[in-house]
């Protein structure tokens, strides 16, 4: 197992030295420039130019870059240019906002996806399985900023029964209380992942309905419930945690709707915000790190595959 | 057992009264408002972003500012007097303003910031190029030499948009080009700057040192008085949460909310919609420096006589109430207002622009134009244009871009034809970006050269109106820009605020009622 967590470990460093170059080569490729973006509409060439060399972005590509990378491998993601904040700093306050937006998503898409999934397929072809993988589709298919206005519209503005937008930190005042501001946006962003999950859930433990050891399992007499639990479920759970786990790193990054709808400070905003106005070093930094947790996560899922399944061996 | 009742009454009653002044306190200590995304830094002088001005026009003040009718009014400044055929200016400073620092601002802390605008302010140049020197002549009085007069020069530093804001001496003298720090966002406003978290909000409080002129509130000028303690700009960039934010009590202010809704938010009850005073007018660059269109001013009279503004400002802006098909640069009501060479300003006549283009030997080739998506209204003017332009056999090709690299494109003249911007409203015509000649579209001909100098030295008001009458029969002859019309934006807020600002976005004076 060991061996298999430093070999893994050894992957990702690779992965993410290449990714640092495709980040930093792609940024710099499209046009745009943040000091254009920063002086305004009136900037003169000569308060560009010089504004530029302050920032050392007239400096050669490949200097910048190890320039960077040099102070990333000492933990320093560098400064904004925005912000003027360093680079660590604006992404924790993202992080926060993004970590709990995202594992509130993932309850809502369990407490949902899960178990209609299981009914669904436990009612396999009766009118409860064709409604619910209709409105699973349904689901999928509605756009998430479409389903974040009619939220806000209907529990916000209508009946005013969570806030409308905006997140203020639960370290703040309010503390736990401020988790209300994610209800809806977890809700919205979670309509068409729990849909997903449902129709993965179904058709896993469909297919591992028609096994042999099932049936065997029924002919010696056991419960149905007890089928369903201990041999369809729990076999049909890998597949499912597979997809929680790209899921979960996805919606990172999948936020960025969800965010913008709910005006949430969250990391997807920020990446797009910074694009728009072409803050190298946040950009930078954010892809990096959402490189480091897809890497973490998945990690994590192919490690809990054997505890789920001790027939799985890592190498 | 009475008396038991007595006290838990009482204590009932003492306890929702406390939660009453409680909710009634907390109700009138913070404002909210919701902006349209985040602002660059704050120094305001350095950049000309809106969401900075709104924000930094609380924590900084220029000498003089504009009244609602857009008259520079003193502020910082207590009075002045002109020497040697306007060519000195004298200011005498109001005595005992403090900066957020505690320190009293006196004609150094002027002096400093008046240099380092004028060496890298992004309006600096307008009125420091001709500066010879700029000197403290006593603790409250600065005295600014210029080689020759500038008739504009009060309305150039009235405004903290890329403008003359006052810093203190140190801060100033030691920013050089690069944006100041967060720490450095001292200045005497009626609000200082507490914090920024990104992506959360910029949090400014009340300044219990602030000293304000004796002047009756108007505009952006006079009275300026903190009711509210704190006040947060939020960015919501999604304009439908804005409009949810405020219909909801989240927010109490929200900022530029679009022209499809403006008919429905005018009837809500939960709303109060606040249009602005002061038009913006979308401006469509003609390249002067190189391509097809340098100096080839029948292309550019083709192109003009093909459009019809209206059809573009209904698509872009919706109600009737948010723009107006308005030839002059300047709206009615300013003293800058001029009906020369409009005839010429929406003629919608593509046949004569047919016979226009083929006297300037126009052939069909792609003309250029560079757009963004990041402003619809830039977009859907563009679009309705290209269609109009091909009824008249011109052939334009959209380069749809995204707003930071239109920003760097529109520099390198050899990349377009006509780019799309828009333009606030201004108080001068000296402010007008198309008669920069360093700005993106290069327009210097000759005839505005002379007209141009003619504006700036002349300090005679109906010399300088006769010259600007010129210059705009010259901008519908020469064709450098063509305006597409007035927009009027809108705002909206609860219906508890008062003492909202005409000019625009600006929070000092407002209560709830």
């Amino acid at each position: 197992m060991w061996s298999y967590v430093l070999k893994r470990a050894g992957t990702t460093a690779v992965t993410l030295l290449a990714a640092s170059v495709i980040i930093f080569a792609f940024i710099h490729v499209v046009p745009g420039d943040p000091i254009y973006v920063l002086l305004g509409d009136t900037a003169t060439p000569d308060q560009i130019d010089a504004l530029r060399h302050q920032f050392g972005l007239d400096r050669p590509i490949i200097v910048q870059y190890l320039t960077w990378v040099g102070h990333v491998l000492e933990g320093d993601l560098g400064r904004s240019i925005f912000f003027q904040a360093p680079v660590l700093s604006v992404i924790a306050d993202g992080a926060e906002t993004s970590a709990l937006l995202a594992t509130m998503t993932m309850i809502w898409v369990t407490i949902i996806g899960v178990p209609i999934g299981m009914i669904a397929a436990v009612r396999h072809g009766t009118w409860l399985d064709q409604g619910l993988s209709g409105g699973a589709m349904l689901m999928a298919s509605i756009p998430t900023f479409w389903v974040g206005l009619y939220l806000i519209l209907i529990f916000a503005a209508w009946l005013g029964w969570f806030p409308s937008s905006g997140y203020p930190s639960i370290f703040e005042g309010g503390g736990a209380a401020n988790l209300r501001y994610l209800v809806l946006p977890s809700l919205a962003l979670a309509a068409p992942n729990a849909a997903l999950i449902l129709r993965l859930t179904r058709a896993s433990m469909l297919d591992v309905a028609r096994e042999d050891y099932v049936r065997t399992a029924r002919a010696k007499g056991i419960r149905p419930w007890q089928v369903v639990r201990r041999h369809i479920l729990r076999n049909a759970l890998l597949a499912v945690v597979s997809a929680f786990g790209f899921t979960f790193a996805a919606l990172l990054s999948e936020a960025v709707v969800t965010e913008t709808v709910f005006a949430l400070p969250g990391i997807g905003r920020l990446v797009v915000q910074s694009i728009l106005r072409r803050d190298y070093p946040v950009i930078q930094g954010v892809i990096l790190v959402i490189v480091v947790v897809y890497l973490l996560v998945n990690l994590i899922v192919d490690l809990s595959y054997r505890l789920l399944d001790p027939r799985v061996e890592l190498q | 057992m009475r008396y038991g009742l007595s006290v838990v009454t009482r204590g009932a009653a003492g306890i929702a009264i406390a939660l009453f002044l409680n909710a009634q306190a907390s109700a009138a200590t913070l404002l909210r408002e919701a902006t349209i995304g985040e602002p660059p830094p704050l120094d305001v002088m350095l950049t000309t972003a809106d969401v900075a001005s709104v924000i930094g026009r609380h924590i900084f003040e220029t000498l003089y500012a504009l009244d609602s009718t857009y008259t520079p009014r003193p502020m910082l400044a207590e009075s002045e007097r002109e020497a040697d055929g306007g060519k000195t200016i004298v200011i005498k400073l109001r005595e005992g303003v403090s900066f957020h620092n505690g320190k009293e601002m006196t004609a150094k802390d002027v002096v400093a910031s008046t240099k380092r605008w004028g060496d890298f302010g992004a309006r600096g140049k307008l009125l420091m190029a001709a500066a010879t020197s700029v000197e403290a002549t006593g603790k409250y009085e600065v005295t600014l030499k210029l080689s020759a007069p500038n008739g504009a020069w009060k309305n150039l530093i009235a405004d903290v948009n890329g403008g003359l804001a006052i810093y203190p001496e140190d801060i100033a003298a030691n920013a050089g080009n690069k944006p100041i720090e967060q720490k450095d966002y001292i200045g005497t406003g009626p609000y200082k700057f507490v914090e920024w978290r990104p992506n959360r909000y910029v949090e400014v409080e009340k300044f219990d040192g602030y000293k304000p002129v004796k002047d009756k509130a108007d505009g952006f000028a006079g009275a300026r008085a903190a009711v509210f303690d704190k006040i947060r700009f939020i960015p919501v960039p999604d304009v439908g949460t804005r409009v949810s934010g405020v219909q909801a009590g989240d927010y109490d202010y929200a900022e530029m909310i679009s022209g499809d809704l403006y008919e429905s938010l005018s009837k809500d009850p939960s709303v109060q919609v606040q249009r602005t005073n002061a038009p913006i007018f979308g401006l469509f660059f003609m390249n002067s420096k190189q391509g097809i269109l340098k100096d080839n001013y029948k292309l550019r009279r083709a192109i003009q006589t093909a459009l019809d503004k209206s059809q573009a400002l209904r698509v872009a802006f919706g109600p009737k109430d948010l723009w107006n098909a308005e030839g002059s640069i300047f709206p009615k009501g300013t003293p800058w207002y001029s009906t020369e060479g409009v005839s010429n300003y929406s003629p919608r006549d593509p046949k004569k622009a047919k016979e226009l283009a083929k006297e300037a030997d126009y052939s069909g080739t792609p003309i250029r134009l560079l757009v963004s998506t990041n402003y619809q209204a830039h977009y859907d003017e563009a679009a309705v244009f290209t269609r109009q332009l091909a009824d008249a056999g011109i052939n334009v090709q959209m380069m749809v871009v995204d707003w930071a690299t239109l920003l760097k494109m529109r520099g390198q003249p050899e990349q377009w034809d006509i780019f799309v911007t828009h333009h606030s409203f201004s108080p001068d015509p000296l402010l007008l970006t198309f008669l920069n000649a360093s700005y993106p579209g290069w327009w210097d001909s000759p005839e505005i050269g002379a007209l141009r100098a003619d504006l700036i030295k002349s300090t005679d008001p109906a010399a300088r109106k006769s010259t600007w009458d010129k210059i705009q029969a010259l901008v519908y002859d020469q064709v450098p820009v063509m305006k597409v019309g007035d927009a009027y934006t809108y705002d909206i807020a609860s219906p508890k605020l008062k003492g909202l600002n005409p000019n625009g976005p600006a929070f000092w004076n407002v209560s709830t009622k």
